[in-house]
């Protein structure tokens, strides 16, 4: 069964216990119940049902909504939403998911079915026979069966009646629900999904399909006129596909206008509506830069490397995703960018790229610094004065996204996927950024924020990161040089800038020389895995071995596994040896160059002491007898 | 056989949450009061989901108990 939910990430191991121990938390609450205790049940609920889920844990969800629910006015949290449903069919089926979808965009909804013929009488006339509470969205749900009339006026004349009939009860009905019942209607788009007897049926006047395409431009008409909302569910029955969203026999069984297994879906879809009528839709979007806005990295490959423009199928993705966050910002969401770079390097495309279409003057925040994103995200939301829920992150990097969701639950991850050709529709089916109509001050919103690229302080450090680091079950596999991966590591020593000490060039050839002398040379390789899959070789190192010390040449590892200690693990592992091999002192040397400030301070961070030598750069010492273990969470693989 | 029963106790545990009585195959509607013709059709989605069948219009509505529908399931499977 493919998950309907693709924006979403999978369900984790701990999913079932978790859900377990909230729903018994749940149980236990009552009136005596600390407050901050229903703070943490809906920041836990909101976490867990923000996930993939299969159809019995969705079930489980939807359990432990209703029994939130009985303490609605306590979990002040959620923004508490009673939702009326009515329609032609069957809509019963469509509660529980509503109460469940809710919880992922905050909301803890009261939904219920009004009955249709309540709905309709109003509409036709008579007086409010509906007495329970108001309510805050009235959702319509129609089909063809709704205008039963239109049957078989397959004529001009009938066209233009059954136009004219559909029309007038969809008015009439939105009028109820809004004069009568005091509420706000959300009429959804109707989607066609019968066979066509023939192909030119939307021109065949009175035909239901062409009834529908043209109830549909009211429906749409009457969004624009602020008559009511629109939620276009037929868009959502396209995305889905008709023959997966229709099915005959549950249609004849129970009259239900869409597939069951649907619910979950179809909720979560009137949930964006009912988020981004609540004020609680996203309205800034945190950017990663390397292989998200770009392909490559811009401090290794620098700015003729990266893969971005009309030069590549891949580089024109790019360029479609970039196109796609304007138009976010043109609806008035505030751009971001938190980046693991120097800020120099990192702003150089914006600057510089001809292809690239995001400029500085489009981003109100730019923060590139090796500092924890989840740390950089909280400053962010606070210099752009909004709160965690309004904020959306997306990164090309599982580990990042996992870290941002473990301590900072009410941010918005969606997963993209790995191909960038799939960042805009991901990000779009999501609904993260769903709206209303827009008003001009939302179109002015993101420039009001007098974009400028700022970058902030960070204050302290938020969240346990040693937890984190923990939780991603880290393992390091360190191996002599070897000649089936010679090319890999010669094309890291000639392309890696960023966490390179050295940033010495050597080629293939060299590598094999390195390889053969290992008298001469201690040469690793190091591979890297962790829970998201394996990174395959990040780091090379090259050490020459004197007799009493043994001296740094090279060290390079890759940007995309910097701040989980590898670095660490590595000089106690490089310690351990030397000290088996009777090494006194470990010299490392710092060159400088344009893209390596990243690891200038690495050496003295590490346990190095600054010493004398006759080089261009810094050069550090340590001694592997004193020197004492550095903190690792990672496991360590010797081949 | 028995496996079924317990995965199909699974989903009757979780559909029907507040029913805490014993699940066997004798089981049926009149016994668990969330049970209703709604939730019916939602459940044989779910046994169609999890077990990978497809009941014909003709069939659905016609079973008595869970035991009738874990046999119509187990044939089912044979004959795919």
């Amino acid at each position: 069964m493919p998950t309907f939910f693709p924006w979403r990430p999978a369900m984790t191991a701990d999913w079932p216990q978790r859900m377990a121990m909230l729903d018994g938390l749940v149980r236990t609450l009552s009136e005596n119940s600390a407050a901050s205790e229903y703070d943490a049940v809906a920041l836990e609920a909101r976490r867990l049902a923000s996930h993939a889920l299969g159809a019995q844990q969705a079930l489980k969800l939807q359990n432990l909504a209703r029994r939130m629910l009985v303490h609605s006015k306590s979990f002040t949290t959620l923004r508490y939403l009673r939702i009326g449903l009515t329609g032609n069919r069957t809509l019963s089926y469509l509660m529980a998911p509503l109460r469940a979808a809710g919880l992922v965009r905050g909301l803890l909804i009261d939904a219920f079915e009004v009955p249709y013929d309540v709905v309709r009488a109003m509409a036709f006339g008579q007086p409010n026979i509906w007495e329970r509470k108001p309510i805050d969205a009235m959702a319509i749900i129609l089909d063809e069966g709704a205008f039963r009339e239109a049957d078989g006026l397959l004529s001009e004349q009938g066209d233009a009646a059954a136009f004219g009939g559909a029309k007038s009860l969809l008015d009439r009905l939105a009028r109820a629900v809004r004069e009568e019942m005091g509420s706000r209607a959300v009429v959804a788009t109707i989607p066609a999904c019968g066979s066509n007897i023939s192909s030119s049926e939307l021109a065949l006047g009175g035909s239901i399909q062409r009834l529908l395409m043209r109830l549909n431009e009211v429906i749409v008409d009457g969004a624009r006129g602020h008559e009511w909302l629109m939620w276009d569910l037929a868009a959502l029955a396209n995305r889905v596909g008709t023959d997966g969203w229709f099915d005959p026999v549950r249609f004849h069984e129970a009259k239900v206008p869409f597939r069951i297994e649907l619910g979950a879906l179809v909720a979560d879809h009137l949930c964006r509506t009912l988020a981004a009528m609540s004020g609680k839709s996203c309205r800034a979007l945190v950017l990663d830069l390397d292989d998200t806005l770009w392909g490559g990295s811009i401090g290794d490959d620098g700015i003729s490397g990266i893969r971005l423009g009309e030069n590549s199928p891949e580089g024109e993705a790019y360029l479609a995703f970039q196109r796609f966050i304007l138009s976010l910002r043109q609806r008035g969401v505030v751009l971001a960018v938190s980046s693991k770079n120097m800020d120099a390097i990192a702003r150089e495309p914006f600057r510089n790229h001809p292809e690239m279409l995001l400029r500085e003057e489009h981003i109100a925040v730019f923060q590139a610094n090796w500092e924890d994103k989840a740390t950089n995200l909280y400053a962010i939301a606070e210099a752009l004065n909004l709160g965690l829920e309004s904020l959306a992150f997306v990164d090309d990097n599982a580990a990042e996204r996992e870290r941002v969701r473990q301590e900072l639950p009410l941010v918005s991850v969606p997963e993209i996927g790995a191909d960038p050709a799939f960042y805009p529709a991901r990000i779009a089916d999501s609904g993260i950024f769903d709206h209303l109509p827009l008003t001009d001050a939302d179109r002015g919103r993101a420039e009001s924020y007098r974009s400028r690229a700022a970058s902030l302080e960070l204050k302290a450090k938020i969240g346990d990161y040693d937890e984190y680091l923990r939780s991603l079950k880290m393992t390091m596999s360190v191996s002599r040089f070897d000649p089936v991966d010679r090319a890999r590591i010669a094309q890291l020593i000639n392309k890696s800038n960023q966490f390179n000490l050295t940033t010495r060039r050597y080629s293939e050839s060299q590598v094999r020389l390195f390889e053969e002398s290992a008298n001469e040379f201690l040469c690793w390789q190091i591979r890297f895995e962790d829970i998201f899959g394996k990174y395959g070789i990040i780091g090379v190192l090259i050490v020459r071995k004197l007799e009493r010390i043994w001296v740094i040449d090279t060290w390079l590892m890759s940007c995309r596994v910097l701040t989980r200690g590898i670095e660490e693990t590595l000089t106690n592992l490089l310690m351990a040896e030397a000290r088996e091999a009777g090494v006194e002192t470990i010299v490392g040397e710092y060159l400088p160059t344009q893209r390596n400030a990243l690891v200038a301070g690495l050496y003295p961070r590490l346990g190095f002491d600054p010493s004398e030598g006759e080089i261009v750069g810094q050069r550090y010492s340590a001694c592997p007898a004193s020197h004492s273990p550095l903190k690792s969470f990672i496991e360590i693989q010797r081949l | 056989m028995n496996d079924d029963l317990e995965k199909m106790t699974e989903i009757v545990r979780d559909l029907f949450d507040e029913y805490d009585g014993p699940v066997s195959r004798e089981l049926c509607a009149r016994d668990v009061g969330q049970w209703d013709s709604l939730m019916n059709v939602q459940f044989i989605v779910l046994i169609e989901q999890a077990f990978g069948v497809r009941f014909s219009t003709r069939e659905v509505g016609q079973f008595k108990d869970l035991g009738e529908l874990l046999d119509a399931v187990k044939t089912k499977r044979v004959a795919n």
